[in-house]
């Protein structure tokens, strides 16, 4: 508290005003048209960071216009009122940023907080968030830097302030106008908890077109070879993480050791009227989640395990509620028709060796493609112990947008550490 | 003395008429005999005298549309009768008998009533009751309620109760007799037939891990359920067994390609197959346990079936 002199709140407040007296020319909304009709279907924010017209704006705000080039195209509205084209040159899928040319010469641009780009900001630092939320207009919002989101795969900052629909792709800037992060999502449910994407990666983004300016290929390529590295590198570190051994009832099973990945638990101890069949989960799911259309969202990593122990139930019955536990569903992200191929599911009874570490298995795989993203695969393997009648570890591994391989290798080592507890 | 019937579609009896002269018309004009109502039948269609050797014999009086023995499409200017096949003129079935003809020794009151039947009839309702209760007992694995078991078991024996009634009513209409015990034993047949094959699939497809037999359960469902509406038809009527069992078949042919045709295109749209994946106690497990590097091959030859989908998926989507 000390920290702080008196007068830094007095400063704020004229701050506000300061901030956005500035920003007008480098302020863009971005607007998503119908090629054909000419009318918008959808509004995002963006800004300015050179003086040529390289604007920085969210991959969400810009991708029916990177996917489907014939059907959509950009304009940019400024909040200076200047109008025009914007051309898609880049853009960086896993942390949902494009890069854009708007056709403004000379115009005044935002720059980076250095200590921003360092990672080195303060937490509670007052920030600025601009851009034009639910089309009504163009706002500055106050609010505070909270650090980076913690058991998040991408980085994020934590931003405490109102971010509306619309407003993604705006920068959030400190008092003295550079930019910290770029505005691009809110939690539902929650009291102004919003995120921004570092600017260390906008950053990166204008680095790298600035080496490969001219070869903008196609984008639609480009989107799915970075999903797939991206993917390919998240699953890659998973397996490097590791995993380590929790004890539920009588068996062993894997947790991963990855930080990005929230584990929560349940019970149904307390449940009324009373279960016949006590049931403990544990749940870690990763926030790894990405847009990769505006019909498609896909990329949850999900651990799960369920240990069952009858209360009073017989064989037969006991054998019912494994069932309702273990039914490996594959989830969706978007529509079938559009983005995935049918599901092709097997399953068999599984004996690891040696048979006295390893109890007999349940092993239930179901796996479907994605369309036109050659080599990933949205993989569920479920695995259920069978050594006793009256107990049992349901395990589910939940893997979406893998490559196949990946899928065999981390399924395999899962398997393996499915053990009899000693 | 002779006696006239005048046989109904089904054989029966529809009127009986006693003649005593030496020479008897037949015919839709009020100087004859026996006057038919039937629009087909000439004014003097038909009369029956006997021959020298004592045979009843039926003789066309040149009516436009001649006279037949039963079914028969050759049409006769004189006809033996011997008591047992009718005879056709327009659109009526006669049948000719002496007073000497031999009937059936008579039959002893009871004697039809066998126990059997009903023994088997209320076994077999047994064994479906048990079934279904068990199978909502397996299936309980909350709080049991009575209700529970009520429920099932009474919509069973009024759903049985009605299809029977319903077969029951047909056949006595038709040939008379509802023969209700017998329609009985028959659902309760195909129902128990189709809850074996159920209760076999899935513990094949757990213990087995026979998962595609329960993939085509339906066309299980659909044979069990054509074959016992054929049985009911039999019981109906003896007649058309032929034209009664092809209909059935076509039905048959029809109700499971339509299904098939549903279900895939219900693939088709989301991609999922009807499997459900069951779970059952460890001891039922008859297969060997597979060693996992075998599971993992199994595995990896699924990605070749996904990549080949995706192939033929591919080009539609790619045409935007």
């Amino acid at each position: 508290m000390t920290v702080l002199p008196a007068s830094a709140g007095a400063q704020a407040l004229p701050g506000a005003e300061t901030v956005y007296a500035s920003a007008p020319p480098r302020l863009l909304q971005i607007r998503t048209l119908l090629a054909d009709a000419g009318r918008q279907t959808s509004t995002g924010s963006g800004f300015l960071v050179s003086a040529d017209g390289l604007a920085i704006t969210n991959y969400h705000v810009v991708s029916d216009a990177a996917l489907e080039p014939k059907t959509y195209r950009l304009e940019y509205t400024g909040a200076d009122g200047t109008q025009g084209a914007v051309t898609l040159l880049a853009v960086d899928l896993p942390n949902d940023l494009a890069l854009v040319r708007v056709d403004k010469q000379n115009a005044p641009f935002f720059t980076f907080d250095k200590a921003a780009l360092d990672g080195s900001l303060p937490k509670g630092e007052r920030l600025y968030s601009l851009g034009n939320p639910l089309d009504l207009g163009f706002t500055i919002i106050e609010g505070t830097y909270n650090g980076l989101v913690e058991h998040s795969y991408n980085d994020h900052i934590h931003f405490t302030g109102a971010l509306n629909p619309g407003m993604s792709g705006g920068p959030a800037v400190n008092a003295q106008g550079q930019v910290v992060g770029i505005n691009v999502a809110t939690r539902r449910g929650g009291q102004l908890i919003s995120f921004l994407v570092p600017a260390r990666f906008a950053a990166a983004l204008l680095a790298t077109d600035r080496v490969a300016r001219s070869t903008a290929g196609d984008l639609r390529k480009d989107v799915i070879a970075q999903l797939a590295s991206w993917r390919g590198a998240l699953y890659k570190s998973l397996s490097d993480e590791g995993f380590r051994d929790r004890v539920f009832g009588s068996y062993q099973a894997p947790e991963t050791r990855a930080g990005w990945f929230e584990c929560w638990a349940s019970t149904n101890a307390g449940a009324s009227p009373k279960p016949r069949a006590s049931i403990n989960s544990t749940s870690c799911k990763a926030e790894a989640g990405v847009y990769v259309a505006s019909d498609l969202n896909t990329g949850t990593v999900e651990v799960n395990h369920s240990y069952a122990k009858s209360i009073d139930l017989n064989q037969f019955q006991f054998a019912t509620v494994l069932t309702q536990l273990a039914q490996p569903r594959l989830s969706l992200g978007g529509s079938f028709r559009k983005w995935y191929t049918p599901q092709h599911c097997h399953e068999d009874f599984v004996g690891l060796a040696p048979a006295a570490d390893h109890p007999p298995l349940r092993v239930m795989w179901c796996a479907q493609g994605y369309r036109e993203f050659d080599g990933l695969y949205d993989v569920v393997l479920v695995a259920v112990t069978q050594d006793h009648a009256d107990e049992a570890l349901v395990s589910r591994l939940n893997l979406q947008a893998i490559a196949y391989d990946d899928a065999l290798r981390l399924g395999k080592s899962f398997l393996e550490r499915l053990q009899v507890a000693r | 003395m002779i006696w006239i019937e005048i046989l109904s579609k089904h054989r029966d009896v529809a009127g009986r008429f006693r003649v005593d002269a030496a020479e008897i018309h037949i015919g839709r004009g009020y100087d004859n005999h026996v006057i038919l109502d039937d629009p087909f039948v000439a004014a003097r269609h038909v009369r029956i005298f006997r021959d020298g050797e004592g045979r009843l014999v039926a003789e066309d009086l040149g009516s436009a549309n001649g006279l037949y023995l039963d079914r028969s499409k050759t049409r006769k200017p004189q006809l033996v009768l011997d008591g047992s096949k009718p005879i056709r003129i327009g659109q009526t079935l006669l049948r000719v008998r002496d007073a000497a003809h031999a009937v059936e020794p008579e039959r002893l009151v009871g004697s039809e009533r066998s126990i059997l039947p009903v023994v088997a009839a209320v076994a077999l309702g047994a064994v479906l009751l048990a079934l279904n209760g068990l199978l909502v007992w397996f299936a309980q694995t909350s709080e049991p309620h009575l209700s529970d078991y009520l429920v099932p078991m009474l919509t069973l024996i009024g759903v049985v109760l009605a299809w029977v009634g319903v077969w029951a009513l047909l056949a006595r209409l038709f040939s008379g007799r509802s023969h209700f015990l017998r329609h009985l034993l028959i659902a309760e047949a195909g129902l128990v037939a189709f809850w074996f094959y159920s209760e076999f699939a899935q513990i094949a497809s757990f213990a087995l891990t026979w998962t595609t037999v329960f993939t085509y359960g339906y066309v299980v469902a659909w044979i069990v359920l054509a074959t016992a509406c054929f049985l009911h038809l039999r019981e109906v009527g003896r007649t058309h067994l032929v034209a009664k069992g092809i209909v059935v078949a076509v039905l048959l042919v029809v109700a499971i390609a339509v299904q098939s045709l549903q279900r895939s295109e219900a693939f088709a749209n989301s991609g999922r197959p009807n499997v459900s994946h069951v779970l059952m106690p460890p001891a039922l497990r008859l297969v060997p346990l597979r060693e996992q590097q075998a599971f993992f091959d199994d595995l990896g030859r699924m990605k070749a079936k996904l990549d080949a989908d995706r192939a033929e998926l591919k080009p539609a989507s790619a045409e935007r």
